[in-house]
C-alpha cells in the first residue's frame, strides 16, 4: 500500500468534513466498544487470559529464532514450502514467482494486513493473475477501488445504496436496498470464484510452532474456503505471528474475538496443517507460507519490541477518540488507530510517518483494552521524543514544549498564568473551546481545540474542597 | 547466505542469541470449567451463537428438521459416503421432503439446488458452543463448508468442557483440516448489520444424540 502518513493533518480534515463517514464511524466504533465490554464482562477469565497471552508473546519474542525455526521445521515436514522476504519488494517478487510457477490465473484472497503491507494484489496482477478479495467488506472496497478503513470492518464507510450501485455496475445485479440480498449476490459471485480459483491467498492469525499449523479466524467462512478448496494455498504472514504450542491457542482464541467484535468465539476457526494427505478429500496439493520480516527484526532488537505482541484485533482503534473522529484512511497506510500510530513509523521509518505519534491524546484507552497489554501510550510518547532526536520537530514546537516545561516546574508562575487565563478566558471566549489563537500558539490550535481555562484553577478548587483554603 | 539464514541470524542477534529452543509451557492456562452439565452449556452457547439445536433420538427430531429445511428452501441433501450416522439420518429424512439426494462431489462442482449438508462431528465444546469437524481419517469438510444449511450430528459423549480438551486430542497428530464451527456464517460488513450466510451455511443445526 502506498504510504501517505505525512499527510495526516490534511487527510483528517477531509475525514472530519465527510458527513457519511462521521456517521459510520460513530455507529461502528460505539457498537464494537459496547459488544466488547459486554463480552469481557461475561467472561471472568479475561484478565487472566490477557496476562497469560502477554507472557506467552513475550516469551516468543525473546526466543523468536527458536520458535520460528521450530515452526518452519514442522511445516516443511508436512509438505509446506516456506519462503522468507526481507522487504516488501522481495515479498512481491516471491509471491509473483509462486503464482507463475504454480500456473495460477485466478486467486481468491481473504483479508490479510500483511498482504496489504507488501501491496500483494498489484504484485500478482503484474504477473497476470486476477486477485479477487473474498471478505465481503474487502470485496466491496476492491470494486470501489478504495483502501480498507478499519482492520476488521474495511467497508464501514459505505452505505447499502453505494454497495448496490457497485454490484449493479460490476456484477450486473439488480438494485436493491435489502442487505441480505446484497450479501446473497456477493455469496453467489464469490462462490463461483472459490470453486474455480487455482490459488487461495490468506494471512494467518497464528502460526503454531509445535505442529507447523496455521490458524485462520473468520466469521464469514471465506478464510477456510481459500485454505481448503483451491489446488494451491499461499499464506502471507508476519514473522511475529508464531505461538509456541497448540495448547496455547485457546488462550488467544478467548481474547481475539471478544476484543475484536465482542463474540465469545468467531463463527469459524480453521487450523490447517500441511498439504492434503493421502486419502484426504479436500485440501491444497501445494501450500506456501511467505514469512515477512519487512522491518520486524529491527523492531525486535529495539525498545519497541512489545509492539510485536499485537494480535490485530482492532480494539484500540475503536477505543481511540482520535480514530473515532478521523477513521482509518487518515493514517495513510495499512494500520490505523493507536497500533497504526506506533507500528507504521516503526515499519516505514519515522520520517515517513512523523505526524502519527502525535495523533493521540494519550488518554490511555488503547492500553486499557489491549488484549496483550501493549503499552501503547508509552510508545507514542517515546516515539515523540525519537522524532525530536531525529530532527523531525519544528523549532516552534521544541520552543513551545520547553516553555511549557519551564512553567510547569514553577508553581507560582503556573498559578499566576492560570489566574490571568481564567479571567481572560471568561471574557474572550464563548462555549467550551478555543479554536484559534495567534502565532506562535496557532501551531497548536490549528489542529486542536484548546479548552477554555476554568475561572478557578483545578489546584485552587482542590484546596477548597479539602478545606485547606477558601 | 540465503534470505532465510540471514533472517534467523538477525533474529538470533535481536533476541539475545537464545538458541536453546522453546522453554517449558507456562503453568495454568485453561480457566476452570464451571459447575453443571457440560452438554447443557454446549446447547446454550451454540444457541447463543445463532445455531439451532435439536435433541435426538433421530426419529423424534425428523419432523422438526424436515420442516426447518423446507422453510430454508432446501431441495437437496448430501452426506459423506463413509458417515453411517449421517447416512441414516438423511435417509430417514427423505419422506419429510420433497428432498433429493446429491453428493459432496456434485456440490463441489457448483450445485444450483439449495443444499443441506450432514456430517457427524468429532466433538462439541461447551465453553463456546463450538462444533469440531476435521479431516482425520479422510473425512470430508464439504457439508459444513459449502452447504446452505449444515446439520451436524453431535453425540453427547463427544461434548467436552473447553477448547483445550478438544485440541489436545488432535494436536499429537494434527489432521490437515481442523474446523471449529460456531453458529452460521455471519457478516456485518454492510452498515454493521448482522447478516447470515456470507460464504458458509446460512443455518447451523445440531442434532444432539444421546
Amino acid at each position: 500500500m502506498e504510504l501517505d502518513a505525512n499527510a495526516f493533518a490534511r487527510n483528517s480534515r477531509k475525514a472530519l468534513s465527510d458527513k457519511a463517514l462521521q456517521e459510520a464511524l460513530g455507529r461502528t466504533t460505539g457498537r464494537f466498544m459496547l459488544h466488547r465490554a459486554a463480552a469481557v464482562a461475561a467472561f471472568p477469565g479475561f484478565e487472566e487470559a490477557r496476562e497469560r497471552a502477554s507472557a506467552i508473546k513475550m516469551d516468543v519474542l525473546a526466543h523468536l529464532d527458536a520458535y520460528l525455526g521450530r515452526f518452519v521445521e514442522e511445516a516443511e515436514k508436512r509438505g509446506v514450502v516456506v519462503h522468507v522476504a526481507r522487504n516488501a519488494a522481495q515479498a512481491r517478487e516471491i509471491a509473483a514467482r509462486i503464482a507463475r510457477d504454480e500456473g495460477v490465473t485466478l486467486a481468491v484472497k481473504s483479508k490479510s494486513m500483511a498482504a496489504e503491507e507488501i501491496s500483494f494484489n498489484e504484485a500478482l496482477e503484474g504477473a497476470g493473475v486476477t486477485v479477487v478479495e473474498s471478505d465481503l467488506g474487502e470485496f466491496i472496497i476492491q470494486l470501489a477501488g478504495e483502501a480498507p478503513s478499519h482492520i476488521i470492518a474495511p467497508a464501514v464507510h459505505k452505505t447499502r445504496e453505494e454497495v448496490s450501485l457497485l454490484f449493479e455496475r460490476h456484477l450486473g445485479e439488480p438494485r436493491t436496498d435489502s442487505i441480505p440480498e446484497l450479501v446473497g449476490m456477493a455469496r453467489r459471485h464469490l462462490r463461483a470464484k472459490f470453486l474455480s480459483a487455482g490459488m487461495g491467498v490468506s494471512g494467518a492469525n497464528f502460526l503454531v510452532a509445535d505442529t507447523g499449523s496455521l490458524v485462520l479466524v473468520t466469521n464469514e467462512g471465506n478464510g477456510r474456503m481459500g485454505a481448503v478448496l483451491p489446488r494451491v494455498h499461499l499464506a502471507v504472514v508476519g514473522i511475529e505471528k508464531v505461538i509456541p504450542r497448540m495448547a496455547d491457542l485457546p488462550t488467544f482464541l478467548r481474547l481475539l474475538p471478544r476484543s475484536a467484535s465482542g463474540q465469545a468465539i468467531s463463527s469459524y476457526v480453521s487450523i490447517v496443517t500441511g498439504t492434503k494427505r493421502a486419502g484426504d478429500p479436500e485440501g491444497p496439493e501445494r501450500m506456501h507460507i511467505l514469512l515477512l520480516d519487512c522491518g520486524r527484526s529491527a523492531i525486535l532488537e529495539g525498545k519497541y519490541r512489545e509492539i510485536l505482541k499485537c494480535i490485530r484485533c482492532g480494539a484500540c482503534l475503536n477505543a481511540c477518540p482520535v480514530y473515532q473522529s478521523v477513521g482509518g484512511h487518515a493514517y495513510g497506510w495499512v494500520y490505523s488507530g493507536p497500533i497504526g500510530a506506533v507500528l507504521t513509523p516503526l515499519l516505514v521509518g519515522l520520517p515517513g510517518a512523523a505526524p502519527l505519534p502525535d495523533a493521540s491524546t494519550l488518554c490511555g484507552a488503547c492500553a486499557e483494552v489491549c488484549p496483550v497489554k501493549i503499552p501503547l501510550p508509552d510508545f507514542l510518547l517515546e516515539l515523540r521524543s525519537d522524532a525530536r532526536d531525529q530532527g523531525l520537530k519544528t523549532p516552534g514546537e521544541i520552543a513551545g514544549m520547553k516553555g511549557y516545561a519551564g512553567v510547569m516546574k514553577r508553581a507560582g508562575l503556573l498559578e499566576a498564568i492560570e489566574r490571568i487565563a481564567g479571567v481572560l478566558g471568561q471574557f474572550f471566549t464563548k462555549g467550551k473551546a478555543i479554536g484559534g489563537m495567534p502565532y506562535p500558539f496557532s501551531g497548536w490550535t490549528e489542529r486542536r481545540d484548546f479548552p477554555v481555562p476554568a475561572a478557578q484553577p483545578f489546584r485552587k478548587q482542590w484546596k477548597i474542597r479539602r478545606g485547606v483554603t477558601r | 547466505m540465503n534470505e532465510r539464514e540471514a533472517l534467523f541470524r538477525r533474529l538470533a542477534a535481536a533476541s539475545g542469541g537464545h538458541a536453546a529452543g522453546p522453554g517449558e509451557p507456562l503453568p495454568g492456562g485453561a480457566p476452570a470449567a464451571p459447575a453443571g452439565d457440560s452438554v447443557a452449556r454446549f446447547a446454550d452457547a451454540f444457541t447463543a451463537a445463532g445455531g439451532v439445536l435439536l435433541r435426538g433420538p433421530v426419529e423424534a427430531a425428523l419432523s422438526d428438521l424436515g420442516e426447518m429445511l423446507r422453510a430454508e428452501g432446501v431441495t437437496a441433501l448430501f452426506f459423506p459416503e463413509d458417515d453411517a450416522e449421517a447416512r441414516e439420518t438423511v435417509e430417514s429424512l427423505v419422506p419429510f421432503g420433497p428432498f433429493l439426494l446429491t453428493t459432496a462431489a456434485a456440490v463441489r462442482e457448483g450445485s444450483a439446488a439449495v443444499t443441506a449438508g450432514f456430517r457427524t462431528a468429532e466433538a462439541g465444546i461447551a465453553e463456546t458452543g463450538t462444533i469440531v469437524e476435521t479431516s482425520a481419517g479422510g473425512k470430508t469438510l464439504l457439508p459444513g463448508l459449502l452447504a446452505d444449511v449444515h446439520v451436524s450430528i453431535v453425540p453427547v459423549s463427544s461434548v467436552v468442557d473447553r477448547m483445550e480438551e478438544a485440541l489436545s486430542a488432535l494436536a499429537a497428530d494434527a489432521p490437515r483440516n481442523i474446523s471449529f464451527l460456531t453458529g452460521p456464517s455471519k457478516t456485518a460488513d454492510i452498515e454493521q448489520t448482522l447478516t447470515v450466510g456470507a460464504h458458509g451455511p446460512k443455518k447451523a443445526i445440531v442434532l444432539l444424540l444421546a
